[in-house]
């Protein structure tokens, strides 16, 4: 089963994804976290969402939800052309009201919920019996935290002295 | 021209031999052809990255280095996997750890799944010579690095057999920086040695050339269908030649995606794919351990390895670098970062399950997406369940044996355990899909040898049952997994084949 099927099945069915993908729209998504430049394979809105979450997932002082969305961004261009949009379908999912009412008893979009409630839907996807929602989870939380701390800003926060001098010769 | 992107590189109309892959069992095999005089073109997806370009940075490194930038996972992305794409193949960001074929796994392979002609007395000379030309050696105890020593003084502690590994290494600075090239040329990897010799004795190798398909014409491949790529994907412009002889080794899950693009599935093809599925733990010593640097796999206990009817595991340690960590770190948020910030304190040690070795253990299947891109669809079956969960149990015991804290374990979110009496807080987390961090580097199989009816390719000399023009040389033609690091079985296998490639064809 693919994630897309996943989505579809392993949750409540293609129904909740169907009126979910109509209400998208009815709520606009907070407008924090706008894109700062091209977009390879997210869309303006799926990146506000990932942005989000990259800013409960990674907690660093250092940490630019912006720059992190933007790396995965730009991780998932050198991946297979199907994981674009089954990040995207992932997102919007995530941030859906209806399929949050369904599966969590909320109806706010995930990005319109205060920072502990957020944490909460991070929470119930991880604790979901459900081993596709788990994966949903992992995923979101593997690429976030990666791209974060692939990056050398984050060195000296976790006490990593970086690589060594390479003396030529 | 010698290394040359597939750019700037028009194809002849019909090449001698085609190597499809530069790693572990693409560069042996076209070293030795070449040097036997045949004419061999190596295509290789990847780019030709070198010593300048390893600037020991993750963020450069997994997204030049790494098979989807390091993002594969299994289908229901239970299973993180790393695995390499460049000149040079895995063994361009591999840890250096060199095993030979344990005799027992050779003699499974042999009785189970009937393969003849890779016996321990027929490979024996090809390990020597491999050995011999990437110097593999075994590492003092004393050059290991803090990590890797605290498992040794865990392990002998608890009373556990543990030995140091051998590596391919020459003037090795113990930098920790392996998974991301080595800036100096010091691991003996196929791009500083069979690779060189391969074009030394004349071949071509094709950087950024995908193959999407072999074209076959009954019992032959008739022409080679690739894609030209840039550093960001396909640019658009195909290629297409002929061969009089393929090679195929791209390594397990890529080997036998070509296999079904090409039209060439069947009830074998892809399936038997085997992981050695790892779990790991991070446990906190009060004296630094700075596991990012130092040779980044030294010692490796196979105590457990046999474990009478169930599944064997065995240990061994890990570099942790930042990004890597926050992979292996599980939860979110606060408590995420609260492992993060213990870093230079944490050891990184790993339980690597044996998969492969009873009729449960069947593996995963190698599946193609809409766009032919290949996913690995793997449920580990309960006995590999059970031998994580026992790994991972002997770990916390080893690790705090070795005088840790406390031990961190994959669950999410983290257990840390801080005693023995709080081990059987393990039993009240099992482990599945999804609740436990589990990766691999070691793919193998997916394509293997075997007899006619049950297996790709047959015994002796690794052809195609089916297309006779086609041969497959790399980890995919394994029966079951090792219990061992798998890169000196692959050079050894390739070393030995060859020559008998050699003799076959030239009469
Ligand atoms: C991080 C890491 C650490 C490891 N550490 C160790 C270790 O310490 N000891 C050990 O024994 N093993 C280790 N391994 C595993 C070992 O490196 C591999 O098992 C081995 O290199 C596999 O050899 P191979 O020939 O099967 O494939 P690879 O070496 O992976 O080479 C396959 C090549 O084929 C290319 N390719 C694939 N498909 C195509 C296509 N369609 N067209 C063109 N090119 C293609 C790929 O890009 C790749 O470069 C490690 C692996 C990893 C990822
Ligand atoms: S540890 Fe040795 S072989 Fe590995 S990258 Fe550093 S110098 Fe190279």
């Amino acid at each position: 089963m693919d994630r897309r099927a996943f989505l579809q099945r392993g949750l409540v069915g293609g129904a909740i994804l169907a009126a979910s993908a109509c209400t998208l729209h009815a709520w606009p998504v907070q407008d924090r976290y706008q894109p700062q430049g091209n977009l390879q394979c997210l869309d303006p809105r799926t990146f506000v969402v990932l942005a989000s979450i990259a800013a409960r997932t990674v907690q660093d002082p250092v940490a630019d939800p912006v720059a992190i969305a933007h790396a995965v961004d730009r991780t998932i261009a050198l991946s297979a052309p199907e994981a674009a949009s089954e990040l995207r379908q992932l997102l919007n999912l995530f941030e859906s009201g209806l399929a949050g009412l369904l599966l969590d008893g909320r109806l706010r979009p995930f990005t319109r919920l205060t920072p502990d409630r957020q944490d909460q839907v991070l929470a119930a996807w991880r604790d979901s019996r459900l081993v596709l929602r788990r994966a949903g989870y992992t995923a979101l939380r593997k690429l976030t935290l990666a791209a974060h701390y692939a990056s050398p800003t984050t060195w000296e926060g976790v006490g990593y002295p970086g690589p060594p001098e390479l003396v030529e010769g | 021209m010698p290394f040359v992107s597939a750019a700037e590189w028009t194809p002849p109309k019909s090449v001698q031999v085609v190597v499809i892959g530069s790693g572990a069992g693409g560069a042996v095999a076209a070293a030795r052809l070449a040097a036997a005089g045949f004419e061999v073109v190596v295509l290789e997806e990847g780019g030709h990255y070198q010593k300048r370009n390893f600037r020991m940075r993750e963020d450069e490194a997994f997204p030049q280095l790494y098979q989807e930038s390091g993002t594969r996972a299994t289908k229901d992305l239970g299973i993180a996997i790393l695995q390499g794409r460049a000149v040079g193949g895995s063994t361009v960001i591999n840890w250096t750890t060199s095993f030979r074929t344990p005799d027992l796994v050779l003699d499974h392979w042999q009785k189970v799944h009937g393969v003849q002609e890779f016996g321990a007395a027929e490979l024996r000379p090809h390990f020597e010579a491999v050995e011999a030309r990437l110097n593999i050696q075994p590492i003092p105890l004393e050059e290991s690095n803090r990590n890797n020593r605290l498992l040794w003084d865990g392990c002998e502690k608890l009373g556990y057999s543990i030995e140091v590994t051998k590596r391919n290494v020459k003037n090795c600075f113990r930098s920790g920086y392996c998974g991301m090239g080595c800036p100096v040329d010091a691991k003996q990897s196929m791009l500083v040695t069979y690779l060189p010799e391969a074009v030394e004795h004349g071949a071509t190798v094709v950087y950024r050339c995908r193959v999407d398909r072999l074209r076959t014409d009954g019992d032959r491949v008739v022409a080679i269908e690739c894609s030209e790529l840039s550093e960001a994907g396909p640019t658009g412009r195909q290629l297409s030649f002929a061969a009089e002889r393929v090679v195929l080794a791209g390594g397990a899950i890529n080997t036998p995606a070509v296999l079904l693009r090409s039209g060439l599935g069947d009830a074998f093809t892809g399936r038997r794919t085997f992981l050695h599925p790892v779990i790991a733990t991070s446990a906190r010593f009060r004296e630094p351990v700075q596991a990012f640097y130092g040779a980044p796999q030294s010692v490796a206990s196979h105590h457990f390895a046999h474990r009478g009817e169930r599944a064997g595991f065995f240990l061994e340690a890990a570099p942790a670098h930042p990004m890597m960590l926050a992979l292996a770190a599980t939860g979110f948020g606060e408590a995420h970062r609260s492992t993060m910030v213990e870093l230079p304190q944490l050891t990184a040690h790993l339980a690597i399950a044996i998969d492969g070795f009873s009729p449960e253990e069947t593996g995963g299947t190698v599946e193609l997406r809409p766009s032919g891109a290949p996913v690995l669809d793997y449920v580990l079956p309960p006995r590999i369940w059970e031998a994580l969960q026992e790994g991972l149990r002997t770990l916390v015991r080893v690790d705090l044996a070795a005088g840790a804290e406390w031990v961190q374990t994959g669950h999410d979110p983290a257990l840390r355990i801080s005693s023995e009496g709080a081990l059987a807080s393990l039993e009240d987390h099992p482990l599945g899909p999804g609740k436990v961090a589990v990766f691999s580097a070691h793919v193998m199989g997916g394509a293997m040898v075997g007899e006619v009816g049950r297996s790709v390719v047959r015994s002796g000399d690794l052809r195609h049952h089916r297309i006779s023009n086609l041969h497959v040389c790399d980890g995919s033609i394994f029966p079951t997994s090792l219990g061992v690091n798998p890169q000196e079985t692959i050079y050894g296998i390739a070393h030995l084949v060859s020559e008998r490639w050699t003799q076959h064809w030239k009469s």
